[in-house]
């Protein structure tokens, strides 16, 4: 067998016409440059076969006969017994008889071997693309006003959605491209929470946004051609409907065609949702995530039946100061003004103690709150805490962090 | 509220046996309790009683300082979490019965479970509840309180607690209601998980650790607030304000409680007594019996001993212990199994007549009363070891002849170590494995138990950083905490009644093991007896020795006489019949000559031994003891050394009058002064600085453990004050101080040093007369000891044994020994020296031998494709004709995947093949590949294949360090054989091997941290350093700078050579067999 230069390109035997052989090198060069610029190091062979291309790159060889027997993908416990056997070398190994080679080794031995040395080829089978739905509709006379766009974008949503019934799947981003005839291009889109196959809801949604638009569309000369895409689709199983008097009973609400709506409107980030988070200070016991991003079950504690709620359902952020009279050290608010009123406490409850997250704070300490629920003379409930203990600082604070409904 | 704070006890008290729960000792909680006022405490840990001795045993300390602190009750108990969903109970047993009750219940949960856990149910309670009073906790409903209050009757508490919770009021009335309907009265308590509220971030940790999360991401799993911590009587009055009564019952509760622990009332087992004697009857006719057949009436010495000691045994009352061991060492002798005692009872005539120590006490002038002080009434202590092979038939002996409800092995209480503590602590804050990992390998060895700044700042870590600051605190304070129970290595405890009516027996991690909740500190402090069944290798490497050398003879059943028959021809020899006195033996041992010798083959000991130069028994039992972090740190080596050369005259400073000012020469007359063992640190302190027996037996207590390492400071005081007031010179009192507290993790009793000196005794006299035994026994008891099969058979060698390599015609499972041409018999390897091979097919290959032909082998042997690769690998073909790359090509050829029968069959058809011409191997390759398989090779040693690359550097050959003068310039490589770096030393040793020699280097401690890497991560050496020599000829070299050139063995073989491979990014990297990448085998580091 020959020494072949690097640059030589072989498939099956067959020299490459020049300009195959330049197309390779400007691919090789183009990719090195990408390469470089996304901040790899990279390292490229070429060779007619993959397993023959990536070892050599691998162990940057230039002659796959100079390559060490690691480039064999096999188990490393073969390489070992091939180095027992003093073969170190792609070459010593090809100079010699396959057969006992398969018999010692296993049968992959030779196949790879085979490879490597450029004699036979793997297969690559390529990934098949997924054609995206895009349906698309021209018009001869083209289009001023809103009313026609929105039948059009109606009518193609039916066949996208027609298409998308056909895959089992339901869409969550829908786009419509309008061209107008001066060649401007108008892009909307919208999202739903669930994926969906609604064409009602789809052209609803697209009817809001066009409403919505800050720069309303502006038809000049007219549209004359409508594109509909399915940005982004899901796997949807048919839905059963609903038998005769099914719905008459109690349902929960789905309010997630009216998230929809408002996300629509006002955008995702704007819709947003309380979560709870498991943190004993009030003010880290709940967040808000955008309302589409987070299912809508959640473990809320449940307040005990017969027992009035731990907590207020909307807390004061800032918690606001009051001025209180107590008993030293722990025990309830007597009185308390807030905005200049005075409130005689008339029944009290507590104190829950929350101590300080001390992984918080650098020096590991804060004020331990004590939390009291207190219902003043007019039935008025409140929730009050003080900031701190009495050991822990000389006078501490009063403050009000909520009212109770 | 009036001034008078009123009584209140703490009932509901959790300890750190709570694992990951109670965040408190126990010693603290009861401290807590005594300073807060209270009038007692209950201890309940949940579902053991595992941590409820060491509450009593702080209480006696503090008693002892506070005589006002006996009216503190102590009550102890346990907290009962079921797993059907029933809330928590609190069980305290009523009396010594409802003690058996409660241990039977935690029993029958803890043998339901797999290890670890406890598995209860209520009815399980039902059904063990007799004389257990029952708090239940707040949780328990009406429906439970009924069921209880229908068992329990009178015996029902309800527990209410102030936890701050927001309803603690309406919830205390609830609790109320509910108590009235149970007719259980009502008790405060505030279910204390630690002593103060300062632990809270502590308890947080470890309930991170619980959960296996981190802190900040535990949320509401930890506690809301601080509160749960001993709170003082004043205020739980004041919580309590509206039901006075709740707190008044705590102590009709305590009023009921008659149980204390210490009604565990021990009752030795009755089978070694036969019927119709006392213990001590049939220890006296039994120990007679013996002497007149062993040495009729010529040892009127001996007889004096025994007389003396059977007088003490019979006033201390320890007859049936001796009788226990005896009984256990006759089965071993029975079924040939070697076996010696040590420890402070063993060093006895008794013990000697019986044959449980080879060590003859009437010739080494050893005193039982020195050994056992009645005034101390510490149980009498024989730990016994086995051999390490055998040790599980007499663990199946004891268990056979005691049953299994009557005997258990201890508890080993496993501590947070620093590593596990960093990694565990770093994880709960939320740190990254990354950091958390390279925190705890900074961290040297696991015997470290500080942790210091400037290892951080060398892990690259900012120790002012705010998480690696928390991270170092609060390892700080959970280093001492308990992690889990384990089974003690060999610690058995026998009683005469059901072992699971005094403490609760836990499932081991071993099949058909079960091990007690105690650890062997709480049994002492109990007062119940223990066995210690040992393993230890040089006890299995003597036996096979034995057998070596008398091949014919099976060994004897009983002890023989040692002075009678020795005329004889050669005798199989016993651990007592090895002949006392053989100069060439000692002559070899001043030389420091000792590797594979016990206990003295360290690279320490080997130094010392030719500056101790020992010339009799006991000398050996000092050599023992000496390099030991004890004596190091109390600065006792040199004195000692200086006086026994005679270059300084043996001192014993004296007291002033009235005192006896012979009174230190009594003490310290065999050590010539100087205070060597931990006996003689005890009776100095009793003798000198006039420690109450009671008070040393405190101190010895306070070493023996770090968790009391505080207390360590009252000793100096007193300690130094005692010795001083009697008139001893400061320095030298300080000096015994510190002496003292090197013993604390490191001691080495006098007592346990004799009967390790016989050992050492025994394997030298074998190694020195007949080295070729000794290797084949060391390297057939493998793993053990300190050196590795290559060290063992170069050693060998260099005593003019021939070593014979591995092969299949001639080589037996074990290493073998054949007959050679002098007097001294070949060693021949065998094929358990091949890493991976199995012993059945050794034993195949010897039954089918001889063999002509690999295919002969595989058929007549039936070996797999896999014994043949190793065979081959090994290069243990020879004697068929073929080298290891030949053998190895043939073996191959037989297809992995197919039976061996079938492959024979094909071999026929395999025949015909082309001719596949392989290179040669070169002799370097060979070597590695030796290594590779054997771990050991007799072709050549890897260093000399890079001899002439180091020439080039300026190294000198090891062999040529003597030809240096001292203070020198030097440079050395080697294969690296051992670290060490003993107790908390400043100075690091490496040895390392070149083809002709070793070198020793020492480090300091200044130089290592510099230069930590190399000096950790190379196989290979480059020492450049100072050469050092003592007087005795002992060579060092001090190293200033450490290269790592590990990579220099690639050179040997091609397998290594290292290439620049990219990885395949979407490939995961395995890691693989370390065999297939290691050209030597990792050297034996002891930190």
């Amino acid at each position: 067998m020959k020494v072949r230069s690097f640059d030589e390109l072989r498939t099956n035997g067959r020299r490459q016409s020049s300009s195959t052989l330049d197309a390779a090198r400007h691919i090789a060069r183009d990719l090195a440059a990408r390469l470089t610029r996304t901040g790899f190091t990279a390292r490229l062979a070429r060779a007619a076969t993959p397993d023959a291309a990536h070892a050599l790159a691998c162990f940057a060889c230039r002659d796959p006969r100079d390559l060490p027997i690691e480039s064999l993908q096999v188990d490393p416990a073969i390489h070992t017994a091939l180095h027992r056997a003093g073969l170190a070398t792609i070459a010593a190994l090809a100079d010699r008889p396959r057969a006992p080679l398969a018999a010692r080794f296993g049968r992959d031995v030779p196949t790879l071997l085979a490879r490597l040395l450029e004699e036979e080829d793997a297969r690559i089978t390529p990934r098949r693309h997924v054609p995206a739905i895009v349906t698309e509709r021209r018009y001869a006379e083209p289009m001023m006003t809103t009313g026609p766009l929105l039948g059009v974008i109606g009518e193609l949503a039916g066949e996208a959605v027609a298409l998308l019934d056909s895959r089992g799947e339901g869409g969550r981003r829908f786009g419509a491209a309008l061209f107008r005839v001066d060649g401007h291009v108008a892009r909307l889109s919208v999202e739903t929470g669930t994926a969906t196959r609604d064409t009602a809801t789809i052209a609803r949604l697209f009817a809001e946004r066009i409403d919505s638009l800050a720069d309303p569309l502006d038809p000049g000369f007219g549209y004359d051609c409508f594109r509909f895409v399915v940005l982004h689709a899901e796997p949807l199983g048919s839905d059963q409907r609903a038998l005769e008097g099914e719905d008459a009973v109690a349902r929960t609400p789905d309010i997630a065609p009216l998230l929809d709506r408002l996300a629509v409107r006002f955008g995702s980030e704007s819709v947003r949702r309380f979560v709870p988070r498991d943190q004993h200070f009030p003010e880290y016991a709940a967040t808000t995530h955008p309302a589409r991003r987070v299912s809508a079950r959640f473990d809320w504690p449940a307040p005990e039946p017969g027992e009035p709620p731990l907590r207020p359902l909307t807390l004061f952020d800032p918690p606001q100061p009051i001025i209180v009279l107590a008993q030293v050290p722990d025990g309830p608010p007597r009185r308390f003004s807030w905005r200049g009123d005075q409130h005689r406490v008339a029944l009290a409850e507590g104190p829950e103690r929350l101590a300080y997250p001390w992984w918080r704070h650098p020096e590991g300490e804060g004020p331990t709150r004590d939390y009291y629920r207190v219902e003043d003379e007019h039935g008025r409930r409140f929730w009050l805490f003080r900031h701190g203990l009495y050991e822990e600082r000389a006078a501490p604070d009063w403050y009000i962090h909520g009212l109770f409904a | 509220m009036s001034g008078e704070a009123p009584r209140y006890a703490e009932l509901a008290a959790a300890t750190n046996f709570s694992f990951l729960r109670g965040a408190s000792h126990a010693a603290d909680m009861v401290r807590a309790a005594i300073l807060l006022g209270h009038s007692g405490i209950g201890i309940a840990d949940r579902n053991t009683v595992a941590g409820v001795v060491r509450a009593p045993a702080a209480l006696r300390d503090l008693r002892e300082a506070h005589p006002e602190l006996a009216d503190f009750r102590l009550i102890v108990g346990a907290r009962l979490a079921f797993t059907d969903g029933t809330p928590d109970l609190i069980a305290y047993p009523m009396t010594r019965h409802g003690w058996g009750r409660l241990t039977r219940l935690l029993t029958t949960g803890n043998l339901r479970a797999q290890k670890g856990d406890c598995i209860l149910h209520l009815a399980d309670l039902e059904a063990h509840h007799e004389d257990l009073a029952i708090i239940a906790m707040p949780g328990a409903d009406a429906a439970l309180l009924a069921r209880l209050s229908a068992t329990f009757a009178d015996r029902l508490w309800l527990g209410a607690g102030m936890p701050r919770a927001g309803r603690d009021a309406r919830f205390l009335a609830r609790q109320q209601r509910l108590a009235t309907r149970a007719r259980g009265p009502l008790i405060a308590l505030n279910d204390a998980l630690y002593a103060t509220p300062d632990s809270r971030p502590l308890h947080d940790i470890l309930t991170a650790i619980r959960e296996k999360t981190t802190v900040p991401a535990a949320g509401r799993r930890l506690a809301a607030n601080a509160e749960r911590h001993l709170k003082p009587a004043a205020e739980m009055a004041r919580l309590f304000a509206h039901a006075p009564h709740a707190i008044a019952g705590t102590q009709a509760f305590l009023a009921r409680i008659a149980f204390t622990l210490d009604q565990l009332a021990y009752e030795y087992p009755h089978e070694p007594v036969p019927p119709g004697y006392t213990p001590q009857g049939w220890l006296t006719e039994l120990v007679w019996s013996e002497f007149a057949r062993q040495w009729g009436d010529t040892r009127p010495d001996l007889k004096a001993l025994l007389d003396d000691e059977l007088r003490i045994v019979g006033d201390a009352n320890y007859a049936a212990y001796f009788l226990t061991v005896h009984d256990i060492v006759r089965f071993a002798q029975g079924a040939g199994i070697l076996c010696q005692g040590r420890g402070s009872a063993a060093n006895s005539a008794i013990c000697y007549v019986l044959g449980i120590t080879a060590v003859d006490p009437a010739k080494h002038n050893l005193l039982f009363s020195r050994f056992i002080s009645p005034e101390r009434k510490e149980p009498p202590d024989i730990d016994v070891d086995f051999e390490h092979e055998r040790r599980e038939e007499v663990m199946q002996y004891i268990y056979k002849r005691y049953g299994r409800h009557r005997a258990g092995i201890a508890a080993t209480v496993i501590h947070y170590r620093p590593r596990s503590a960093v990694r565990e602590v770093g994880k709960a804050l939320g740190l990254t494995e990354d950091i958390t990992q390279r925190l705890s390998a900074t961290v040297w060895g696991s015997y470290a138990s500080t942790y210091d700044r400037d290892r951080c700042v060398e892990g690259g870590l900012d120790p002012d950083n705010r998480d690696i600051a928390r991270v170092n605190r609060f390892v700080q304070q959970i280093l001492q905490f308990p992690r889990h129970l384990s089974q003690h290595v060999g610690g058995f405890i026998l009683t005469q009644d059901r072992l699971d009516e005094t403490v609760p027996i836990h499932n081991g991690a071993m099949k058909d093991r079960t091990f007690i909740e105690w650890d062997k500190d709480d049994i002492d402090t109990l007062g119940l007896m223990k066995v210690d069944v040992l393993a230890l290798g040089m006890l299995t490497c003597i036996r096979k020795a034995f057998d070596l050398i008398h091949p014919d003879e099976s060994p004897p059943v009983r002890a023989e006489p040692v002075e009678a028959l020795s005329c004889l021809l050669p005798r199989r020899y016993t651990l007592a019949n090895i002949p006392d006195d053989a100069p060439d033996v000692f002559d070899m041992l001043c030389k420091g000559d000792s590797i594979g010798v016990f206990q003295i083959e360290s690279r320490a000991q080997i130094n010392m031994l030719p500056r101790l130069r020992p010339r009799e028994f006991y000398d050996l039992a000092i050599q023992v003891a000496i390099v030991r972090p004890g004596p190091i740190q109390g600065d006792m080596v040199h004195p000692y050394l200086r006086r026994r050369q005679g270059r300084e005259r043996a001192e014993f400073p004296s007291p002033k009058p009235p005192h006896d000012p012979d009174e230190l020469r009594n003490v310290l007359g065999k050590t010539l002064g100087v205070p060597l063992f931990q006996e003689q640190a005890m009776r100095l302190a009793i003798v000198a600085a006039d420690f109450t027996p009671a008070e040393a037996n405190r101190l010895r207590r306070a070493m023996a453990t770090f968790r009391n390492l505080g207390q360590m400071e009252n000793f100096e005081e007193k300690l130094v004050g005692g010795m001083t007031a009697r008139g001893y010179d400061r320095d030298f009192a300080q000096r015994c101080f510190r002496q003292i507290e090197g013993f604390g993790s490191y001691g080495f009793p006098e007592s346990h040093a004799i009967a390790f000196a016989r050992l050492v005794w025994v394997s030298s006299y074998i190694k020195c007369r007949y080295p070729a035994a000794f290797a084949a026994a060391l390297l057939n008891s493998q793993p053990m000891g300190f050196y590795a099969p290559a060290q063992i058979v170069r050693d060998a060698r260099a005593h003019d044994v021939e070593v014979r390599p591995i092969d299949v015609n001639q080589s037996h499972w074990d290493n073998s020994l054949e007959p050679a041409d002098p007097a001294t018999p070949a060693l021949r390897l065998g094929f358990r020296q091949i890493t991976g091979f199995r012993e059945e097919w050794g034993r195949a290959i010897t039954a089918a031998a001889p063999f002509a032909s690999v295919e002969q082998l595989a058929r007549r042997a039936a070996l797999p494709p896999r014994a043949l690769t190793l065979l081959a690998d090994a290069d243990a073909l020879r004697s068929i004709g073929l080298d290891r790359r030949e053998a190895l090509w043939e073996a191959r050829r037989t297809p992995p995947d197919e039976l061996p029968l079938f492959a024979a069959a094909n071999a026929r058809e395999l025949g015909d093949e082309p001719h596949v011409a392989l290179p040669q191997m070169e002799l370097g390759e060979h070597v590695a590949a030796d290594y590779q398989t054997t771990r050991l090779s007799l072709k050549a040693h890897p260093m000399t294949f890079l001899r002439s690359l180091f020439d080039g550097e300026g190294v000198t050959p090891c062999a040529h360090l003597h030809t240096l003068k001292g203070g020198e310039r030097v440079k050395v490589a080697g294969v690296v054989l051992v670290r060490q770096r003993p107790g908390e030393g400043k100075a690091i040793f490496i040895t390392i091997e070149d083809e002709d020699g070793i070198a020793n280097i020492v480090l300091w401690e200044r130089t290592f941290e510099a230069q930590r890497r190399a000096v950790m991560g190379a196989r290979l050496m480059l020492v450049e350093g100072e050469v050092q020599k003592s007087p005795e000829g002992v060579i060092h070299v001090m190293a200033s700078r450490v290269h790592d050139r590990s990579g220099e063995l690639g050179r040997l073989s091609t397998t290594h050579r290292t290439r620049a491979q990219l990885s395949r990014a979407d490939t995961f990297k395995h890691p693989q067999h370390p065999r297939n990448l290691r050209v030597l085998p990792r050297s034996r580091d002891f930190h």
